[in-house]
């Protein structure tokens, strides 16, 4: 028998989770050794399973390491799982961001039991939803993926400290905006809402295909009305690209991840919002060819004013942890973009973009969370000259930095020239305007960032702070290195992405 | 299997009779008497084999009759189960009382969920529901549940007279009152008529919207085993009903109650969940939450299929567990705090975290959250209306499905989220922490293993078609 090599990768963190529900109760200490020893197993295996795709065969194999259990036959559920170049490239951008996520969030005090147990949880719906090719298993881990996610915030996370003026005052007052509570509850019911359209989208295909069968594959070789194309593209549009921070249904996402702990924030930005874009791509374009072409001007307009509003967004906060959130929503649309030129270049940029993206910013979450564990403070402008006492920090915010603004050598650069590419062959050649506006926008507001808390002049009241420390650099170390490596390396990632999207967008433009 | 047609009726017969003389005798151990009796009803229930019907065709105990009667007797049995050795001091000294009304309502219960014939189904209907106007008076001392009992009884009655007139046409159409002959009668215009009234009066008893304001006074002034059991049974008995009169036997004709029953679906669960936001009282919360879960179980009855049927079926199961689960949590936490505000929770999973658990669990399952039963409920009735092309239902459905969670969301919240007033374990009775943990199984074991309920509603619901 073949060794379920996706099934140990999704499931082992969740192993983890009890394990630590149940056997680690009184020592934190156990607790983090069970969360980094199980995902580090995902990890090791999801490394593996990156190597030992077959890049040759894939053209005509389709999915592989797949793997299929019956659940409920007579209504056509199956436990089915099976991974494409896209997917493997997310089931490692997963394990990476997790790894480094539970090194990243060594120091969570209280009720660190619950913590990493509902972490682990939610990370298996992560990797389920990336494996699963039935539809059906595919909403279940979406699920799994996004409710733990309200006591994570709820419980764990941080108010903004950064008090609304004026007439948001007034809202603070009335909602609670900006506090943890209100953040949780936001995502949760935005990210609920999404996949009730999402539910719903299923359920029309299952009905209309009419094989009796969730699966990915009988879904895809069957053929549906255009008229049901369109509608249906729409909700999977709406439905997972809420979760994409799609404008206007973003405002969850600065909210959520600035509010969120250091290891969700890492998560959420880094993992769960490619997730969305990875549903647009995989099931709205995957199954319903023809109501993408239709609607990709609108997923590229969108997209547009994604990366532009983003980014505005991101030069106007004064919150760390909101420019951070803020230029993911702008990240987001260069992914969405990329993916709605339907080109080659741009499927490829779009892709590699969430990858990138997800190591780049998981890597800026870690660095807000520990300058704000060591300067308690997470106000732009009250921080200053960090880089002198912790240099390592100053350094890897900088790389990171870079790579968010496309500098050539860190995987940011070849995203964004990619999906430059894209936009340009595209029918909307205009797309390439706003894309790279954005590009220069982030170049303005992670600069002046960077330079202000780590490069400026140093501030008496910070000389006791400390550079990162043991399970710290951990986090750093990996995170960096994923982004350097695949700057310098991007046909790794490429040549099995490739093999993926060819065959998709064959689909797409030959009807 | 055995096949005994008036096991069960006789049996809770038998029970009372012997609650009223051992009550008479002296109080003690006429809840436990009563408990037991229910607990050996439902087994014997599970036993039980369909054995067609009796009476000239007036009673039948089909696979849906047995189906549904399992349903109320193990929510009795909870129900029963949670208010042993309550120390409501009412409950204590008029046991008796209780008990017998209660045993009286489920005998209704039964006798309604065989009942094929318009007299012995009114009949039944009417002893299900006149010992629920008292029961909700119970506490006859204070105002709040002597105003409930009233409220309660006055729309009970008018929704009974609107059945019954409603009912006299249906005759009056069709020169019979059985349901079989009914059901084949020709269509015209007196007939519906009766129909359309007759609907209107069972909206009342379901509690659905714009016919549920009787429930959120009723619950929250009742005692709290008795709302818990109160907010299920009546329900599935209704339902019942519901399959009965408009359903059964009719074939094509079903799809004539399709628009109606998509409209009412639609009306309540927008009501119900948005009349739940602002409640700060659980009690209340849970009425409101529970119209919007009748909301969502119109919407298998919009399907007007066997499929929405049986979905109907296993949603009632799920409720049953969900539901009353909740409220004997909101039970527990009222007896130890003296509050059934939201706020009466806080901070909970710190305080008593496996009865935060279970109530998480609840909470969860009445949300539609997958691996606990709710969520298989709401997707089947959604997938019955799928495959009738309400994708519009569907979707109102589960966008609703988002407020819904939102205030749940917020019991979650106290229970997790906030600090705790103080730091002493919440008191549970054995009897209540049973009564709690059979509806965890309930939830959680359907949440993981639904089929084998789904295959029996499916089973049970073909036939009606």
């Amino acid at each position: 028998m073949r060794v379920p090599i996706l099934s140990l990768i999704a499931w082992m963190p969740f192993v983890g989770a009890l394990l630590i529900m149940f056997t680690a109760r009184r020592s934190p200490l156990a607790v983090r050794l069970i969360a980094a020893i199980t995902t580090g197993i995902s990890t090791v295996l999801s490394l593996w399973v990156y190597a030992a795709y077959d890049r040759d065969a894939a053209l005509t194999t389709g999915f592989q390491f797949y793997e299929k259990l019956a659940l409920v036959p007579p209504l056509g559920i199956n436990y089915e799982l099976g991974v494409d170049g896209i997917s493997i490239l997310m089931v490692l951008l997963t394990s990476i961001i997790i790894f480094a996520g539970v090194f990243a969030s060594w120091t969570v005090a209280t009720r660190s039991q619950e913590f990493y147990a509902l972490l682990l949880a939610l990370v298996t719906g992560v990797y389920g939803v990336f494996v699963s090719l039935d539809m059906f298993v595919f909403f279940l881990f979406y699920e799994l993926a996004v409710l733990p996610m309200y006591l994570l915030i709820g419980i764990w996370g941080s108010s903004g400290e950064v008090r609304p003026r004026g007439i948001f005052a007034w809202a603070y007052r009335e909602t609670g905006v900006g506090s943890k509570e209100y953040a949780a509850m936001k995502l949760t019911l935005y990210l609920l809402f999404g996949s009730a359209f999402i539910l719903v989208g299923i359920f029309a295909l299952y009905v209309a295909a009419g094989t009796a069968s969730f699966s990915f594959l009988d879904l895809e070789a069957a053929s549906f009305d255009p008229a049901l194309q369109r509608w249906v593209f729409l909700a999977f549009y709406v439905g997972f690209g809420i979760l994409a921070g799609i404008w206007p249904l973003h405002t969850w996402s600065p909210d959520g991840h600035a509010s969120a702990p250091t290891a969700v924030s890492m998560l959420h930005a880094g993992v769960l919002m490619k997730l969305g874009a990875y549903g647009v791509v995989r099931v709205g374009m995957g199954l319903l060819p023809s109501g993408a072409t239709e609607l990709a001007w609108l997923v590229g307009g969108i997209a547009c004013i994604n990366v532009v509003y983003g980014a505005l967004s991101a030069m106007a906060q004064v919150d760390l942890k909101y420019v951070i959130a803020y230029s993911s929503v702008s990240h987001m649309g260069l992914v969405m973009l990329g993916a709605a030129t339907l080109t080659e270049a741009g499927l490829n940029g779009s892709v590699f973009q969430m990858f990138a993206h997800g190591v780049m910013t998981g890597l800026f979450f870690a660095l807000v969370g520990l300058v704000y564990e060591k300067a308690h403070s997470r106000e732009i402008f009250r921080m200053g000259g960090f880089g002198r006492v912790m240099p390592g920090i100053a350094t890897a915010f900088t790389i990171a930095g870079l790579s968010s603004l496309g500098l050539p050598g860190t995987s940011g650069f070849v995203a964004e020239i990619l999906t430059f590419m894209g936009a340009w062959r595209s029918d909307h050649r205009w797309w390439l305007v706003p894309a790279v506006a954005g590009t220069f926008l982030t170049a303005v507001y992670v600069l002046r960032v960077a330079k202000q808390i780590f490069w400026g002049p140093p501030s008496p009241h910070f000389h006791h702070l400390e550079d990162a420390r043991g399970p710290e650099w951990v986090a750093l170390v990996i995170l960096v290195g994923v982004l350097v490596l695949f700057g310098f390396l991007p046909g790794v990632a490429l040549v099995p992405v490739d093999t993926a999207t060819v065959p998709l967008l064959s689909r797409i433009l030959q009807p | 299997m055995i096949a005994a047609p008036y096991l069960l009726e006789l049996g809770v017969g038998a029970l009372m009779l012997a609650v009223f003389v051992v009550g008479v005798l002296g109080r003690r151990p006429v809840g436990i008497l009563a408990t037991a009796g229910v607990f050996v009803l439902t087994a014997a229930a599970l036993a039980l084999a369909p054995s067609g019907s009796a009476l000239g065709g007036m009673f039948v105990q089909d696979g849906l009759a047995i189906f549904v009667k399992r349903v109320f007797l193990a929510a009795t049995a909870i129900g029963l189960l949670s208010g042993l050795g309550s120390p409501d001091r009412a409950m204590a000294r008029r046991s008796t009382e209780y008990h017998l009304l209660l045993l009286a309502s489920l005998l209704g219960m039964l006798v309604l969920a065989s009942a094929r014939d318009l007299i012995l189904l009114f009949l039944a209907f009417e002893l299900m529901s006149i010992p629920l106007y008292v029961l909700t008076g119970f506490a006859k001392r204070e105002p709040e549940a002597v105003e409930a009992s009233l409220k309660f009884f006055l729309v009970g009655s008018v929704s009974s007279a609107v059945i019954a007139y409603g009912l006299s046409f249906v005759y009056g159409a069709t020169g019979s009152t059985s349901l079989g002959a009914i059901a084949k009668a020709p269509a015209s215009p007196l007939l519906t008529l009766g129909l359309v009234a007759a609907l209107a009066g069972l909206a009342f008893k379901i509690a659905a919207f714009p016919f549920h304001m009787w429930v959120p006074d009723a619950y929250e002034a009742g005692p709290a085993p008795f709302v818990a059991w109160l907010s299920v049974a009546p329900k599935a008995a209704g339902f019942v009903t519901l399959f009965r009169v408009y359903f059964e036997g009719v074939g094509d004709r079903a799809a004539v109650w399709a628009p109606a029953a998509a409209a009412l679906a639609t009306v309540t669960m927008l009501g119900g969940n948005l009349m739940a936001l602002p409640q700060t009282n659980t009690k209340r919360l849970l009425a409101y939450s529970g119209i919007a879960q009748i909301g969502y179980m119109l919407v298998g009855m919009a399907a007007a299929s066997a499929s929405g049927t049986a979905m109907i079926l296993f949603y009632l199961v799920a409720y049953v567990f969900g539901n009353m689960g909740a409220f004997l949590v909101v039970e527990a936490v009222a007896r130890s705090e003296g509050s059934e505000a939201t706020s009466a929770f806080r901070g909970l999973a710190q305080r008593s975290p496996l009865l935060a658990l279970s109530m998480l669990l609840f909470l969860l399952s009445l949300g539609g959250i997958p691996f606990v039963a709710g969520f298989w409920a709401k997707l089947y009735v959604f997938w019955a209306a799928a495959e009738r092309g309400l994708y519009w239902l569907v979707l109102v459905g589960a966008v609703l499905t988002v407020v819904a969670l939102f205030y749940y969301l917020l019991v979650a919240r106290s229970m997790y989220i906030e600090a705790p007033a103080r730091m002493s374990r919440v008191p549970v009775t054995p009897a209540l922490a049973l009564s709690v943990l059979l509806c965890v199984l309930g939830v959680v074991f359907l949440g993981v293993y639904p089929k084998a309920v789904v295959m029996a509603a499916l089973r049970v619901a073909t036939p009606l078609f």
